[in-house]
């Protein structure tokens, strides 16, 4: 049993499972793509000559990934096909075109290829094709379609609906199930309804559903991802046995503890010999927050002179600098640079030079660059599935977490998970940093800290130069207040 | 023909560096130095490199000099007996910091180019990946391996030399930050270096140790983070005066260009010891040893020295040379000399003039500390200055160890010897 050893005990359940459909609820750091990669490699040879497994991931990035674990597997490369929703969705255009109505060399249009449709009409049809599996009676939606195909073009959206529309198409639809017996799904609690509904198909006539996510991570409802598919799991794959990883090999114990209590009181279990460290700091501006910041970073990585060289452990690559909204970067960023610390800001990949289908894949996926190391500036959002052994998330205010500033407000719950989704990314230092004065879009906001940092308890806390919050947080603020006269 | 480089300085757009550090001061100190050939510096920094294609022409195969009209209003500075001709070579320092095997990898790396295009092409290339504005001395998230492979497909000419390599945190084989071995650093690349720089921590004698630096050939230069500091090290030549002939003699197993190098007594070193600054511990490796490598005032481990670490990796007796072994001459700065003599500290204002004078009346630094006649040092600048060069040229010399980057201290006269020299002189 070679391939069971390094698992824990729940690991190891989910590895063996068979005969029904499995839900594994995987906090961050439990250890989730390993456990769904040896899954895999578990099931392969149970597989008959002409069957495979279908391995669904959030990012081509993961895919990738994931590939490379498996081939570490020993899971012949025929044997799983690995790639994200849309991914193996256009492949089943591609190979099916004939029962699609679609042109044979349709191709996929990028946003730069879209004209004369307004930005907030465009992001209006999005949300609906990605919420709603039927359309109807909407003239915007139907206008612009037409377009499309005028063009010969489909949407990114469009890769799922019209995958949809070709497996109502019973002989296709058992053809593929035929083939992939069993169906794996990461980052569950990001899907859409349409990736609902499409599993929903792919996963009759005996074909098994595993899927792993981690409710608590659902960072992305603002475009279509249903957290609530999750509670409806067992209506909508009926059977299902549903286990839990609850042991961090990720994040140092005091770090977890924070994590768990932001969201509530969650039970996580620190596998890490190490507490860590969590650091509030409250700065006067964000100038301020951003000399504090890179002053820290200067102080790790030591890399500056040499008597700043002492006790500097950490190299660039260890470092994630957090935020809520790019806006905030642009201070952090300068200080940055003006110290001439290397830093990188994830973005979107460059337009491809082609329209292969690949590069059109790739084209909404943020990444690094991994060859050089840097200090990395992300967006929460841009954060998920990465970790780091040291991470500040900077602008810990009100008014950003949650988000509320005009016309963009989060839900309230989803920024929550946000946050979590954050602070789980630090391995052994988490810095949740704040300014009492800010520039953002053309204003200045005084804002009091952001009402989660309050769930963290006090003893998980270091506060670098600015004093522990005793008695309630009001009648200090006043102090501060009466102080200020003098 | 003979000649003294010193290719490891600094602009005033690297950090911690002088105000002054530029092209026209550069010009002024290598002549009182007594250096022929001086590096730019910096030369990836872009406003550095604009300040280089302004003021600098080509001169000799490879070198530059600087133009007339910036040279002219300069040369009032620099006394008659000191005028030579200067030229300059394109180089710069990286901080390359990354992770290797697990450990986070400080790195300080040089690279020469033969010109201006081989030169921009670097700066290109490593402005694609990082920020190269901010700093004269880029820190890059880039392997030294791959630093060197840049290096050499902008140019193959360009000439790659590890940086001091001793330095605790900052160097290829550093204690703190480097690696065991080259080869460790530089894998499959190790080939395409073949000089190495020993910082002023180390000596020739100490590099000798290790036979995994017998293919590389030993260069020494200054760092100099201020126009003064300019030839605290140097190499002597013996070449024709060009990149070529100067590529040759790094390159090149059996070419004899590369004479040797003036070398600071290594003790005098920043690194030379172990120990804590702040602690005023100041430990000989064994009583590192003694006390299991942690400071008997805080604690901490102690930054671990270049004797120390030097004494890990060797593996052949003191004494020994190796294959590609050049003599070098260890010297004290001049005014540090100076101040000995008269009992003051190296920059005060009486040393300061003594040594003006000196370079005024005999010539440049390098040689009244190395080859001026004793005898003439003797009648214009005293019995005791010449006394301290006399034992300074035979290392009769007590340094109490720098460490923890605190530079060592000189002491070539003890209490009460300097009256007594000038009395036994009084007598004749
Ligand atoms: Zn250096
Ligand atoms: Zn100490």
């Amino acid at each position: 049993m070679q391939t069971l050893s390094g698992l824990n005990d729940s690991q190891w359940k989910a590895v063996c499972h068979t005969g029904a459909h499995l839900l594994i609820v995987a906090g961050p750091g439990t250890g989730k793509t390993h456990t769904i990669t040896r899954r895999i490699a578990h099931m392969i040879p149970s597989l008959k000559p002409n069957q495979k497994v279908l391995a669904i991931t959030f990012t081509n990035k993961a895919a990738q990934e994931m590939q490379g674990r498996l081939l570490a597997l020993g899971v012949p490369l025929n044997k799983a096909l690995v790639g994200t929703f849309h991914a193996f969705c256009l492949k089943l255009l591609r190979d099916h075109w004939q029962e699609t109505a679609l042109p044979k060399d349709f191709k996929v249009a990028i946003p730069q290829d879209i004209q004369g449709f307004d930005k907030a009409v465009l992001e209006r049809i999005g949300l609906m094709k990605s919420t709603r599996l039927v359309i109807e009676g909407d003239n915007e939606y139907k206008t612009y379609q037409r377009y499309l195909r005028k063009n010969n073009w489909i949407d990114f959206d469009d890769i799922l609906r019209e995958a949809l529309a070709l497996l109502e198409n019973e002989d296709i639809a058992h053809q593929v199930r035929a083939c992939y017996r069993h169906i794996f799904v990461d980052e569950y609690q990001d899907t859409n309804i349409i990736q609902n509904a499409l599993l929903k198909i792919l996963t009759q006539e005996g074909t098994l559903l595993t899927a792993i996510g981690d409710p608590n991570q659902s960072i992305y409802g603002f475009r279509g991802g249903n957290v609530a598919l999750f509670g409806r799991f067992k209506d909508d794959f009926p059977g299902v046995r549903e286990l839990t990883l609850q042991e961090n090999y990720r994040s140092a114990s005091n770090l977890l503890a924070a994590s768990c209590q932001v969201m509530g009181g969650l039970e996580l279990l620190a596998k890490l010999d190490a507490k860590g460290k969590l650091v509030t700091h409250e700065a006067a501006s964000d100038a301020a927050e951003a000399d504090y910041v890179t002053s820290q970073i200067e102080k790790m990585v030591g890399g500056m002179d040499m008597l700043s060289a002492r006790g500097a452990y950490r190299s660039l690559g260890d470092i994630a600098i957090l935020y809520r909204l790019n806006a905030e970067r642009h201070v952090i960023g300068q200080a940055l640079e003006h110290l001439g610390i290397p830093y990188q800001v994830s973005q979107k990949v460059p337009k491809p030079a082609g329209y292969s289908d690949e590069a059109v894949l790739g084209q909404f996926e943020e990444e690094l660059d991994y060859n050089v190391e840097k200090v990395s500036l992300l967006t929460l959002h841009a954060a998920k599935g990465l970790e780091f052994p040291v991470v500040f998330i900077i602008g810990c205010e009100a008014k950003l977490l949650p988000l509320d500033i005009h016309a963009m407000k989060g839900d309230p719950q989803e920024e929550r998970r946000l946050f979590y989704v954050g602070m789980t990314r630090a391995r052994e230092h988490l810095y949740l940093t704040r300014a009492r004065r800010r520039q953002l879009f053309g204003q200045t906001w005084f804002n009091p800290p952001s009402p989660f940092l309050a769930d963290i308890e006090e003893d998980l806390k270091v506060y670098e130069n600015s004093k522990p919050r005793r008695g309630p947080r009001k009648s200090e603020e006043a102090e501060k207040q009466q102080l200020k006269l003098f | 023909m003979k000649f003294y480089a010193d290719l490891h300085v600094h602009s005033k757009y690297s950090r911690a560096t002088a105000k002054n550090l530029d092209l026209e001061n550069l010009y002024v100190w290598a002549q009182l130095k007594g250096i022929h050939l001086v590096g730019t510096g910096d030369f990836v920094h872009p406003v550095w490199m604009k300040e280089l294609e302004e003021k600098l022409e080509p001169a000799e195969e490879g070198l530059f000099k600087l133009k007339d009209k910036y040279a002219k209003s300069m040369d009032a500075q620099v006394p008659k007996a000191c005028q030579a001709k200067v030229r300059f070579m394109l180089t710069v320092e990286i901080s390359n910091i990354y992770k290797r095997l697990d450990k986070v990898r400080k790195v300080h790396n040089l690279i020469w180019s033969p010109s201006l295009e081989a030169a921009q092409k670097v700066q290109a290339k490593l402005g694609a990946i990082g920020n190269i504005k901010s700093d004269g001395r880029p820190i890059l998230g880039l392997d030294s391996r791959d630093l060197l492979e840049i290096a050499l497909e902008a140019d193959p000419k360009n000439i790659f030399v590890p940086a001091h390599i001793w330095t605790p945190w900052f160097s290829a084989l550093g204690s703190m930050g480097g690696f065991d071995s080259m080869k460790d650093c530089f894998a499959d690349l190790t080939d395409h270096v073949f000089a190495v720089e020993t910082g002023l921590s180390s000596d020739p004698l100490m590099n000798w140790r290790l036979k995994q630096l017998d293919p590389f050939i030993l260069v020494s230069n200054s760092d100099a983070h201020s126009p003064s500091k300019l030839g605290r090290e140097a190499n002597i030549f013996d070449t024709e005066f060009s990149y070529s002939a100067i590529y040759q003699a790094l390159f090149d197993q059996n070419d004899k260009g590369l004479v040797g190098t003036v070398e600071f007594f290594p003790e005098e070193g920043k690194y030379h010891y172990d120990g804590h600054r702040l602690c005023h511990v100041r430990w000989h490796p064994q009583e590192t040893t003694k006390n299991k490598g942690l400071c008997s005032v805080c604690g901490k481990p102690v930054t671990v020295g270049v004797m120390a670490r030097v004494e890990e990796l060797a593996d052949r007796q003191p004494g020994q040379k190796s294959k590609r072994h050049r003599p070098y001459w260890s010297a004290v700065p001049l005014p540090e000399v100076i101040g000995e003599a008269r009992g003051v500290g190296p920059a005060s204002k009486a040393v300061q003039e003594a040594y003006r004078k000196m370079l005024t009346q005999i010539g440049n630094e390098f040689y009244i500390l190395l080859d001026a006649p004793i005898d003439q040092i003797r009648r214009l600048a005293g019995e005791v200055i010449a006394e301290g060069i006399d034992r300074m040229r035979k290392g009769e010399v007590k340094i109490a160890a720098g460490y923890d980057g605190e530079y060592g201290t000189v002491e070539i006269f003890k209490d009460g010897e300097r009256q007594k020299i000038e009395q036994q002189l009084a007598l004749f």
